[in-house]
C-alpha cells in the first residue's frame, strides 16, 4: 500500500459524495473516511447544490447520470457558487466515449475517471487534486493579503496627498496669474511648485524636484514648503531659506535623496529678478532682445550640511512684460514611442521660437502631448511660466507684522558695496511719516540700530571674530581689518525691516537679516557694569534698551522690540 | 544593463563598470559592489563609458558611495562619461563632489 497517500482520520478535510446508487456512496464514502477525509453525502444534483450550501466541502466527486439534476449541470452551478474558491470535483462515471469525458470537463469538471475504476489510482488521482486546490489556496490567500495591502496604500497615498496639497498647495499665492504644468507620475508628486510674496509684495517661487518620484520622494516636501512660506512670509532674504531648506533636507533625508530646485524672486519694483538654480534644467528668461538661459550653477539641496559660498543667487535686470519659465527634469526627458526625449525633440524649437508677446505654455502642452501620444508618462512632468505683470505681485502688507493692521513698516535691502552705508534711523523713521512724533527716541533707536547692524555687517557679512578685539592691539587691528574687508568689497545682503505698531505707547520692531553667518548670539553676556572686556557690549546695551532682543535662524536674524515710553 | 566591478589591492582602488541604463533597478548591484569594502579604505573608480543613460536616483547611488569611500577629494573617481552622462553630471553640479575624468 501506498503510505505517502494515507493520511490521519479527519485531517483531510470534507468530500462530497454524489452519486444516485447507494451503494456506490457507500463504497466510496467508506475508502475516504479510512484515508481521512469526512465525507457527506448527496443522491442527485439538487441535493449536492444543497449540500455545498450548507457546508462547503473540500473535494467534490461526482456521477453523471442520475434522475433529477444530473452532474454535468450540477458542476456547472457549482462552479458558479464557488466563485473565485477552488473546489475540485472529479467526475466518476460509467461512460467511456470521448465525447462524455471531455463534456465533464467542459462543464467545469477538473479530473475524470471511467467506472470500474482501481482504488490507488483514485487516491493517486486525489493527492494530484488536492495539490493543485493547496496552491490554488495558498496563491489566493496571499492575493487577497495583496489586495488588501494595495488598498492600504491607495488610501495613505490618498490621505498623504489630501495632507501633501492642503499644506503645499493652499498656501501658494498668484497661482491664478502663472501658467502651471504639473503631472504626476504618480498619485504623489516629487515635484514640488511653491509660491508666496514677501512683505513688500515681491513674488518668491521656487519649483522643486525630489529624487525619483511618489511619496518617498514627496516626503521631503513639507518642511520645505513650510520654510519656504514662513520665512518668505517675513521677508526673509534668498541665500537664507534656500541655507534653511538645505540644511533640512541634509539632516532629513538619507544620503542618496535630495531635491533639485530653482528659485526664483522677483522684486516688486518689477525690474530685477534675483535666481538660483540647483541642479534643474535651464530656466529661461524671455526680453524683449530673446531668450536667455538661466543655468544650474549650484548642487541641489541636501546634499552638502552647508550651500558653498559662490553659489549665491543670480541677477537679470526686468522690464515690464518679460515672462520666465521654469522646467522640471521630466518634462525634458520625455519620451516618445521611439524613445526621444523632449529635451532633443520639440523643445529647442519651441524655445528659439519664443517671444515675449506670448505665453509659451500653451504651445508647449501642444508639443509635449504630440511628443508623448501613445505612451506611458514614466517620470514627473512640471513646469511654470511666470509673466512679469503687476498682477503677481502682493499688496505691499503695511504692517509688517501681521498682528498690527494700522502700524506703518518699511524695508529696505542693502547689498555688496552699500553694504557699508547703512541708512540713518531718522531716514528709516522718516519714510514712515513719524520722524517728528518719535523725535525724543531717535538717539536710543539710532544707538539700537547701530549696533544691530554692526552686528550683522562684522560678523555675519565681514565674519569677523568679536575676540580679535581682547586686546588693544587687537582692537585696532579689528578695525584694520574690517577697513580692508569692506575695501575689497563685501558679498552679501543685509535686510531691515522697521515697523511701528501704534501704542499708547507704540513699539518699534526692529529686524534685521543678514545673508552671512549670523551672530553667534549664544554667547553668555556679561551684564554691563560687570563687564571689564572691552567688546561683546553692543548686544548687552541693546538688551538694556529694548523690551525684548530674539535671534532667529542661526543668527541671521534678529529682532529687538522698543517701547516708545 | 550589467554592473561589475574589479579590486586591485595593489593600487587601493576598486574599479566598478556599469553599463547601459545607470537607473534605480541598479540599486542592489551597484551596492553589492562596495559593500564588503571596509568603509573609507580604498578609492573608487566608477566606469562609466558604456553607461548611455543615467537618472537622479542613480545621483543619489553615487552620493552613498561617496559616502562609504570617504568624502575626501579623490576618494570616488568617475571617467568616461558619454556626453549626455557629462551633461546629467554638469547640470548637478557633481564635479565638485566627484574627480571627472
Amino acid at each position: 500500500m501506498n503510505d505517502g497517500l494515507t493520511a490521519a482520520p479527519g485531517n483531510r478535510g470534507l468530500a462530497l459524495v454524489v452519486d444516485d446508487e447507494s451503494a456506490n456512496r457507500l463504497v466510496l464514502a467508506t475508502m475516504l473516511r479510512r484515508e481521512g477525509f469526512q465525507v457527506m453525502e448527496a443522491a442527485n444534483g439538487e441535493q449536492a447544490l444543497e449540500r455545498f450550501g450548507e457546508t462547503r466541502p473540500d473535494i467534490i466527486f461526482m456521477d453523471v447520470m442520475m434522475p433529477g439534476m444530473g452532474g454535468l449541470e450540477a458542476t456547472r452551478q457549482l462552479k458558479i457558487l464557488s466563485d473565485t474558491d477552488f473546489v475540485p470535483i472529479i467526475f466518476l462515471t460509467a461512460l467511456h466515449d470521448d465525447q462524455s469525458l471531455v463534456r465533464c470537463i467542459e462543464s467545469g469538471g477538473d479530473d475524470f475517471l471511467s467506472k470500474p475504476f482501481s482504488f490507488n489510482v483514485l487516491k493517486s488521482r486525489i493527492v494530484a487534486m488536492e495539490r493543485v486546490r493547496d496552491l490554488h489556496r495558498h496563491i489566493a490567500a496571499k492575493s487577497r493579503m495583496l489586495a488588501g495591502l494595495l488598498e492600504i496604500d491607495r488610501q495613505e497615498q490618498m490621505l498623504a496627498e489630501r495632507i501633501f496639497s492642503h499644506a503645499v498647495n493652499d498656501r501658494n499665492v498668484a497661482a491664478d496669474h502663472l501658467g502651471i504644468l504639473m503631472r504626476p507620475a504618480s498619485t504623489f508628486n516629487g515635484d514640488v511648485l511653491l509660491s508666496q510674496h514677501l512683505p513688500d509684495g515681491s513674488l518668491r517661487v521656487l519649483l522643486g524636484d525630489f529624487t525619483g518620484h511618489g511619496l518617498s520622494a514627496a516626503i521631503g516636501a513639507l518642511p520645505v514648503a513650510d520654510a519656504f512660506h514662513t520665512m518668505t512670509r517675513k521677508g526673509v532674504i534668498d541665500e537664507v531659506v534656500l541655507e534653511e531648506i538645505n540644511r533640512k533636507l541634509y539632516r532629513l533625508l538619507p544620503a542618496d535623496r535630495f531635491m533639485c530646485a530653482f528659485m526664483a524672486t522677483f522684486s516688486v519694483t518689477g525690474d530685477e529678478l534675483r535666481w538660483w538654480n540647483g541642479g534643474m534644467p535651464d530656466g529661461w528668461l524671455c526680453q524683449a532682445d530673446g531668450v536667455h538661459p538661466m543655468t544650474s550653477h549650484a548642487l541641489p539641496l541636501g546634499i552638502l550640511p552647508e550651500l558653498s559660498h559662490g553659489d549665491a543667487p543670480r541677477r537679470r535686470v526686468l522690464r515690464k512684460g518679460d515672462r520666465v519659465l521654469l522646467v522640471t527634469d521630466g518634462l525634458m526627458d520625455a519620451q516618445d514611442v521611439a524613445g526621444r526625449i523632449f529635451g532633443q525633440a520639440g523643445w529647442p524649437a519651441l524655445i528659439a521660437g519664443w517671444r515675449r508677446e506670448h505665453s509659451l505654455l500653451g504651445p508647449l502642452l501642444a508639443s509635449l502631448d504630440a511628443h508623448c501620444a501613445d505612451t506611458d508618462q514614466q517620470d514627473d512632468i512640471g513646469a511654470v511660466e511666470i509673466p512679469l505683470t503687476g498682477e503677481i505681485f502682493g499688496g505691499a502688507d503695511l504692517g509688517f507684522n501681521r498682528s498690527t493692521p494700522t502700524g506703518g513698516a518699511c524695508s529696505v535691502l542693502l547689498r555688496d558695496g552699500r553694504l557699508a552705508q547703512p541708512p540713518s534711523m531718522a531716514q528709516l523713521l522718516d519714510m514712515l511719516g513719524l520722524a517728528q512724533a518719535l523725535a525724543d527716541h531717535l538717539n536710543i533707536l539710532e544707538t539700537i540700530f547701530h549696533e544691530l547692524y554692526t552686528n550683522a555687517l562684522d560678523h555675519g557679512i565681514l565674519r569677523l571674530p568679536s575676540w580679535m578685539k581682547a586686546t588693544a592691539d587687537g582692537f585696532s587691528a579689528y578695525y584694520m581689518e574690517r577697513e580692508c574687508r569692506l575695501a575689497a568689497g563685501p558679498v552679501g545682503s543685509i535686510r531691515v525691516d522697521i515697523c511701528h505698531e501704534p501704542g499708547p505707547p507704540g513699539t518699534i520692531r526692529i529686524s534685521i537679516t543678514d545673508s552671512g553667518l549670523g551672530f553667534d548670539h549664544d554667547k553668555p553676556c556679561e551684564p554691563l557694569g560687570a563687564s571689564v572686556k572691552p567688546w561683546g557690549r553692543g548686544i548687552a546695551l541693546v538688551r538694556e534698551l529694548c523690551e525684548s532682543v530674539n535671534y532667529y535662524n542661526q543668527g541671521t536674524q534678529v529682532e529687538a522690540v522698543y517701547r516708545c515710553v | 544593463m550589467s554592473i561589475s566591478r574589479k579590486v586591485d589591492s595593489d593600487k587601493g582602488v576598486v574599479i566598478i563598470s556599469i553599463e547601459g541604463r545607470f537607473d534605480f533597478s541598479e540599486h542592489r548591484p551597484f551596492r553589492d559592489t562596495y559593500r564588503d569594502i571596509a568603509p573609507g579604505s580604498m578609492r573608487f573608480m566608477v566606469d562609466l563609458s558604456r553607461a548611455d543613460y543615467l537618472d537622479s536616483s542613480a545621483l543619489g547611488m553615487l552620493l552613498l558611495l561617496r559616502e562609504h569611500a570617504g568624502t575626501d577629494a579623490g576618494r570616488v573617481t568617475i571617467r568616461g562619461c558619454t556626453e549626455d552622462v557629462r551633461r546629467i553630471l554638469r547640470i548637478a553640479n557633481f564635479d565638485r563632489l566627484f574627480t571627472l575624468e
